[in-house]
């Protein structure tokens, strides 16, 4: 029996001590990774109230808060959701009021009547479309609907 | 051999061998004419010990959550002794870090200091360059403000637009299903933890390579000696890092710019701005409509950012002076000269239609604020409540109407608000809407006043300035059409100048004196 040549028993100790610092590391970095990485949640849509068919003026669209309580971690929040809502043929038009660029909050402007955002120019005529600035798309629809009993105005969110 | 020294250095150079460790960190062979454009990197050493400093002593107080963050801060530059100055410093250290990055990379690229063999540092400095941004944008999320609020969710909207794993990427900076309490701790964690560990491991390379290849020097060989850095090219450091400390406790005394409203995502009068170093980025940003919005974004950072790292390959000459690289300094000049355009014509940038004055309900709302006892009776210097002051609200909407509908309810969240169209209320609720916005109100031309009557009396009817109801004429002009005795006329009684007016006398509700003085107010509407 040859004995085994101490340089091959160094190098593989030397390997032995790399795979196993390196072990712990992927353990570790693993372990953050897990608890970091983003889980993909889809958020659940339903129908809430805006606003009463009444409170529409005719020559604008209105704004409306939906607050929502929401779990955020550990943490409850009240979310809240600006929608526009407009009249719209016989029916009802709710626009987002998120910038389709960055998701700054778009207003109503009365002088140009466009809807504008105030963080990097953008801006949308009354439907929604964009007209100047760099939004690559329109503000969202929401499905609307009357509740035919309250005469209230629902948005799907 | 007797050694320099007292018997506590001997004693701990047998220990520790600092001695050894002097010579390893100071005794650094400068070559001859090393002078004052070597100083810029001993600045930024001084800034990051300002801000780690400075850091720790704001992170004894301060607390990332959704619901305290903004108070936290808050009480540090307020209840804090010395937090003013603290926050001031951090605030302004962090200026300084960024324009001292610049200054140093200016400083390399002029000097060629890039060239073999010293791209490896050239690299780990581009990647300190983006620990320093890094830095600046989580910390700014930390107060929680408006502007916290905003660059938050755009930071993380351009974060989406990197190509495959955008969406990855943005859900790993958020953390939860919206910008909230999840990515505050997540944002606080890089700010405190991951940046300050990935620095310390980033300059300790930094500064080891350094010291490995020995500093560039100027860029032609100069006569003279080769000198150490201890203690001359020390004094020099420490001379313009001194004058900078000067200043920034001079900029820091007055504390950090104050606080913006708390974060309020469904506000909409707010025109949400980056700090002034991502202003550049943020004007770049306009040019690129729709699906080009990514060159913006992403592409034309990046392929400065490439061009950056690549340098030393690109810039390879013999000779390292200035006039024979022309082309490659004219780039980095050109560059440079784009981006302060850039910062300027984002600074300029305030959208018109948003920086609207005070309309008449908001300025009677804010006269009542002043002098009502309904609101001065509690809030006010040594009262039971706060004094109430422009941006210094930290109630959300509701809970503010809710509290001036009823103000004895305590936690008025816990219940819908009541209606109320009582002209007063509407006022109050009006201008706290505006003062938690952070809008200071308009001087008093003496019209005060009379504009709380105005809107008592009127506005359930008419519209002025675009407030009020519709069922009556918009009254916003009619000093055009009527004078002052007219329109007294009218307000005492309607019917003697119309028989079926709608609208009812008020002889018998003001008094002949107030009366007088709303119709001076309507006339001066022209």
């Amino acid at each position: 029996m040859s004995t085994p040549d101490p340089r091959d028993r160094r190098s593989a100790l030397a390997r032995l001590v790399t795979a196993g610092v390196g072990l712990i590391g992927a353990g570790l970095a693993g372990l953050v990774g897990l608890v970091a990485a983003p889980r993909s949640r889809a958020p659940e849509r339903r129908w809430r109230t805006a606003a009463s068919i009444f409170d529409l003026p005719a020559d604008r669209p209105a704004s409306a808060v939906i607050s929502d309580r929401v779990a955020d971690g550990w943490y409850e929040t009240r979310s809240q959701t600006v929608v526009y809502l407009d009249k719209e043929g016989d029916g009802y038009r709710a626009l987002l009021s998120t910038c389709s660029h960055l998701g700054c909050k778009v207003n109503w402007d009365d002088g140009t009547k466009q809807f504008r955002c105030p963080c990097h120019g953008g801006a949308y005529d009354r439907e929604g479309r964009v007209i100047a600035g760099p939004p690559p798309r329109p503000l969202e629809r929401l499905p609307v609907r009357v509740n035919p009993q309250t005469s209230e105005i629902e948005v799907q969110l | 051999m007797t050694r320099p020294g007292g018997p506590i250095a001997r004693w701990l150079d047998d220990r520790a061998g600092i001695r050894d460790l002097k010579r390893v960190l100071l005794d650094e062979p400068l070559p001859a004419g090393t002078a004052w454009w070597f100083t810029t990197g001993s600045v930024l050493l001084f800034g990051l010990a300002v801000q780690i400093v400075t850091g720790i002593g704001l992170a004894l107080f301060y607390a990332p959550t959704p619901d305290h963050a903004w108070d936290s801060v808050s009480y540090i530059t307020t209840g804090v002794l010395g937090g003013r100055l603290l926050r001031g410093l951090h605030y302004w250290g962090a200026s300084l870090m960024v324009v001292a990055v610049a200054v140093h990379i200016a400083r390399v690229v002029f000097f060629g200091s890039y060239r073999k063999p010293r791209e490896l540092n050239w690299i780990v400095g581009i990647i300190l360059l983006h620990v320093v941004l890094a830095f600046g944008l989580t910390g700014y999320l930390l107060p929680w403000d408006q502007r916290a609020y905003w660059a938050t969710v755009v930071t993380i909207n351009i974060s989406r637009q990197a190509p495959v794993i955008g969406d990855w990427i943005a859900s790993l900076l958020q953390g939860g299903g919206q910008v909230g309490a999840l990515t505050l701790t997540r944002w606080y964690a890089t700010h405190v933890l991951i940046l300050p560990a990935l620095t310390v491991v980033l300059v300790a390379l930094h500064l080891y390579l350094m010291r490995r290849q020995g500093i560039s020097g100027p860029v032609t060989t100069q006569p003279g000696r080769s000198e150490m850095f201890f203690p001359s090219q020390a004094v020099r450091d420490l001379t313009v890092v001194g004058i900078l400390a000067v200043v920034l406790v001079g900029l820091a005394w007055r504390g950090a710019p104050p606080l913006e409203p708390p974060a309020d995502p469904a506000s909409s009068d707010y025109i949400p701005r980056p700090e002034w170093y991502f202003l550049g980025l943020f004007q770049l940003l306009k040019y690129f409509p729709g699906r080009w919005e990514v060159v913006g974004s992403i592409v034309i950072p990046g392929l400065v950012m490439t061009w950056l790292v690549l340098l030393p390959w690109i810039d390879r000459g013999r000779s390292r002076e200035p006039r024979h690289r022309r082309p490659v300094l004219g780039v980095f000049t050109a560059g440079a000269f784009i981006a302060g355009v850039l910062t300027l014509l984002g600074a300029m940038d305030r959208p018109a239609h948003l920086v609207a004055g005070w309309n008449v309900r908001e300025r009677a709302g804010a006269a009542l604020i002043e002098a009502d006892t309904r609101c001065t009776s509690c809030h006010g210097p040594d009262r039971v409540a706060n004094p109430i002051r422009p941006g210094r609200i930290s109630r959300p909407p509701d809970w503010l109407n809710a509290h001036v509908v009823d103000p004895i309810v305590i936690a008025p969240g816990l219940r819908e608000a009541p209606e109320t169209n009582q002209p007063d209320t509407l006022a109050i609720q009006a201008a706290l809407a505006r003062l938690r916005s952070g809008a200071p109100p308009p001087a008093d031309p003496g019209t005060r006043q009379v504009e709380v009557l105005v809107n008592r009396f009127c506005l359930n009817c008419h519209l002025v300035e675009g407030v009020g109801g519709k069922d009556g004429p918009d009254l916003s002009m009619i000093g055009l059409k009527l004078g002052a005795d007219q329109i007294e006329m009218r307000v005492i009684d309607p019917k003697v100048v119309q028989a079926d007016a709608m609208m009812p006398a008020l002889g018998d509700k003001i008094s002949a004196e107030d009366i007088k003085r709303i119709a001076a107010w309507f006339a001066a509407r022209k």
